[in-house]
């Protein structure tokens, strides 16, 4: 009797726990996400999954986003991701499981991967959204922008303006050009003579020869690299360049199979060799890039690199050192054409600043929400930070124009202020061009657009409708998104090795790049030149 | 019961014996009921998930709800050019993780085992086993700091010493990717590991130390005739537990250990599926490559197991 009961126990705690593990795979579906239910207030409750800035704090103590989710009569669950999103989001978007609101969250190759989780936000922009219609009407191209290639819009994108048309710029400290009484330089051939000075004479003049590093780079494939001069050679990059890709004379290119591509690498492994390249220029993070370039208090180490900004680039003990480089010739009497990377779609257009998921049931209070950020004076909060006491990052002068204040932590530098007290360059937003003018921008900024001046000429010289190539507005089918997608990833396993290869050791790079081209070409790199070719083309012809 | 046992034939009787026999064990059946139940649930219950790999993945469906694809994704795989070298690679580090990585834990419990005073044994015990709680982040960000090649403590030791060239980059040089991998492994790992063999070592009898002591066995014959004839079971079962997931190449020290310069040693079949399958969202080609490794763990299993069975009579199954 008593064996009997026990096993009794056993079996009805294993099916206990049996229906256990069913109710949690399968009882959450109907309203995770979806929970339809109001506050007592009668506000909206809504989910929403944002992902942010390392640097940016908890976003409910943002006061500006209180008072949107108050003028929409919503209220906001945040579930707030900083780091690794690309690895946790397949993972969700998988399970189907997605909050009502993703922020920052998506990309284009997600709507079609997971094709039917996001809802089409076109009809409901022309139902509920005047601030979205209007930002649609004054930038039609945004339109284009958002738009994929089955005409639905499962994403609101972003336009600031104000930003400047390139990412990148290249400084050289001219404090150790002047102790060793030498020339700001302006051909590769000078460079280097520079370079072997700021290795042999102790610019820095703290009486050791060896503390100085000549110059730094980012790896080639990020943003502040020198594949920047790639445009000494007469090759224009544009718009980030990722993965390699520009346009020239309106056909899609890939610089790592250029010939312009061999000689600056050629370039690079002679300086490297002549250790005037960090010897960490390959294996270092991005913060060590940084922390390094910004010495030890008043003593600078790096001579040569580039950055975003001095003061960002090199902090605010150093940043006087130096000044920035307009582009190099590749000799004194080379005749190419020179460019600089025009940036200004990758600067100041985004896509897919907010979704919203398909299964959401109060889909009218989302729109009403997201059409809250878009509201110009709105967005430059968004931006900045808040109009407000608490917030303390825009200051409104009452006449109609507003000024950025200057931190309100002082340890901290304007940047990463911005970064810390607001969504920032990550947020949803319509900066309108009206609006532009009457903004006093914050001094970082203010040096940003001073220190890229010297490349204006340059960037505008590029020609819109053949040298400038904005990926971010090229659509492809589910299908060319696969096959871009598994091609690039055998693509990038053989430059990313290779180009370092190159460049840290003495191998002969002209005896190697014929093999290296057809092995990159036969891994898929043809085709995809073939299939954003496509899209490029269909691309240009919707440019008026 | 007694006219049924005269009526029923022979044959069935044998299979109602049988039942009947192990209704008598039946507690047994009960202790090991959860765990078969787990692993029905949760390891069993998953593997329909592999049909993705046979399948164009189709999100409104589900997993197992697209288009049959075949082999397609297999044939990608072996025709990609990633192919050899993600495989290549993964041997490479595999093979050494165990040809380095197995013998050392067996070695430091004989160690430890000959050390009298209990005191220094439990000191030694637990400074050689604490690395294993370093989690595999702090551990490669360990690594990136004290083989940075300006400022890295044991890259300058190193260097000093002329045991590297001068100009190495420890966490950046292809050759020494390896090198770094199975070492740093085998410090984590060693201490933790050893903790089986102590267990074993433990459960000698004395009366054969005494017996080849009076023997005039010294130290060293000790440990080659009693100590590792009296472990070389567990040996043999761990070795073969090892083998079976001698692909299975630990993806997260990998992955963070990776940079463009070690690439070329360093992509080994997990980070490929990750960098493809996961990354790229290309789901079904990421479960064709990851099925293709677990056939490959398995038939090592197996052929581990079998050839320890027929030379040692030691075996898993």
């Amino acid at each position: 009797m008593r064996k009997k009961s026990i096993l009794a126990l056993v079996l009805a705690g294993a099916l206990a726990g049996l229906s256990l593990t069913g109710c949690s795979s399968k009882g959450n579906s109907p309203d995770a996400g979806n929970d339809s239910s109001n506050t007592p207030e009668g506000k909206t409750k809504l989910k929403a999954i944002i992902v942010k800035h390392s640097l940016t704090k908890d976003v409910t103590q943002m006061k500006w986003l209180a008072e949107i989710e108050e003028k929409a009569n919503v209220e906001i669950e945040w579930q707030q991701i900083s780091a690794d999103w690309d690895q946790k989001k397949s993972a969700l978007f998988a399970s189907g499981e997605i909050p009502d609101l993703l922020f920052n969250a998506t990309s284009n190759s997600d709507f079609v991967q997971f094709n039917g989780l996001f809802e089409d936000l076109g009809p409901l922009i022309e139902k509920d959204a005047p601030n979205i219609q209007k930002m649609f009407s004054e930038h039609p191209e945004l339109k284009t922008l958002a738009t994929q290639i089955d005409g639905k819009l499962y994403g609101t994108p972003r336009y600031k303006g104000i930003w400047p048309g390139s990412t990148a710029s290249m400084f050289i400290n001219k404090t150790w050009l002047d102790n060793l009484g030498l020339q700001v330089p302006a051909t590769w051939d000078e460079l280097e003579t520079v370079l072997l000075a700021f290795r042999d004479g102790d610019p820095n003049q703290n009486g050791d020869k060896t503390d100085e590093i000549p110059m730094d780079f980012n790896p080639i494939g990020w943003d502040f690299t020198p594949k920047l001069l790639l445009g000494s050679l007469g090759l224009p990059l544009s718009n980030g360049a990722s993965d390699g890709y520009f346009t020239e004379g309106a056909q899609v290119k890939n610089f790592y199979v250029d010939e312009r591509f061999k000689t600056l690498m050629q370039f690079l492994q002679k300086l490297y060799s002549q250790n005037l390249i960090s010897k960490e220029v390959v294996t270092q993070d991005y913060s060590k890039y940084q922390s390094v370039a910004r010495g030890n208090g008043t003593t600078a180490k790096v001579g040569f690199t580039w950055g975003w900004e001095t003061g960002d680039r090199f902090g605010n003990e150093l940043k006087d050192q130096y000044v920035t480089l307009p582009q190099l010739k590749q000799h004194a009497d080379s005749t190419n054409e020179l460019y600089w990377s025009n940036d200004y779609y990758y600067q100041n257009y985004g896509s897919n600043a907010v979704s919203v998921s398909a299964r959401s049931k109060n889909k009218e209070a989302a729109m009403r929400f997201i059409d809250g950020f878009y509201e110009p004076v709105v967005s430059l909060q968004v931006l900045f930070g808040g109009m407000n006491d608490t917030d303390k990052g825009i200051k409104d002068n009452g006449d109609g124009t507003y000024a950025i204040l200057p931190p309100a932590d002082a340890s901290l530098d304007p940047g990463s202020w911005k970064w810390t007290n607001s969504f920032a360059d990550n947020g949803p937003m319509y900066i309108a061009d009206a609006l532009k003018d009457k903004v006093t921008l914050g001094s970082d900024m203010q040096n940003v657009l001073k220190e890229k001046a010297v490349y204006d000429e340059l960037l505008n010289k590029a020609d819109e409708k053949s040298n400038v190539y904005p990926q971010n507005f090229m659509k492809y089918s589910t299908e060319d998104t696969n096959t871009l997608a598994m091609n690039q990833a055998n693509v990038n396993n053989i430059t990313d090795q290779k180009w370092a290869n190159w460049l840290t050791t003495k191998v002969d790079i002209e005896k190697e790049w014929a093999a290296y081209v057809a092995s990159v070409n036969s891994s898929g790199l043809e085709q995809n030149l073939q299939i954003r070719q496509k899209a490029y083309d269909e691309y240009l012809s919707t440019l008026k | 019961m007694k006219p049924a046992q005269t009526t029923v034939p022979h044959q069935t009787l044998r299979g109602n014996g049988w039942l009947r026999k192990q209704a008598g064990h039946y507690q047994l059946w009960l202790m090991v009921l959860p765990a078969v139940i787990y692993i029905a649930i949760f390891c069993y219950g998953p593997m329909y998930g592999i049909q993705l790999a046979f399948r164009e993945f189709d999100f409104s469906k589900g997993l197992t709800g697209g288009e049959w694809a075949g082999f397609k994704y297999f044939e990608q795989y072996f025709n990609s050019p990633m192919f050899w070298p993600t495989l290549r690679n993964t041997f490479i580090i595999a093979f050494f993780s165990i040809l380095l990585g197995f013998p050392m834990p067996i070695l430091l419990a004989l160690v430890v085992n000959s050390i009298r005073s209990n005191r220094r044994k439990r000191i030694l015990q637990t400074t050689v086993y604490m690395p294993y709680f370093i989690s595999t982040v702090v551990l490669v960000a360990l690594l990136q700091i004290m083989l940075s090649p300006t400022t890295g403590l044991i890259d300058g030791f190193l260097k000093a010493l002329h045991l590297i060239p001068a100009d190495t980059n420890l966490i950046g040089d292809p050759g020494a990717f390896v090198p770094v991998y199975v070492i740093s492994a085998i410090w984590q790992a060693c201490g933790w590991n050893s903790i089986i063999f102590i267990a074993a070592l433990s459960s000698v009898d004395a009366q054969q130390y005494d017996a080849a002591r009076i023997d005039g066995a010294n130290r060293w014959q000790i440990v080659w005739h009693v100590e590792l004839p009296a472990i070389l079971p567990t040996i043999i079962i761990l070795l073969i537990m090892n083998m079976g997931s001698i692909l299975s190449v630990g993806f997260e020290k990998t992955f963070l250990m990776q940079n463009s310069l070690n690439k070329p040693v360093s992509e080994v079949i997990s980070t490929y599926v990750f960098n493809v399958g996961v990354k790229s969202n290309q789901f079904s080609f990421g479960s064709a490559v990851g099925l293709f490794n677990t056939l490959i763990n398995f038939t090592f299993l197996m052929l581990a197991n079998a050839l320890a069975k027929k030379t040692s009579k030691i075996s898993l199954m």
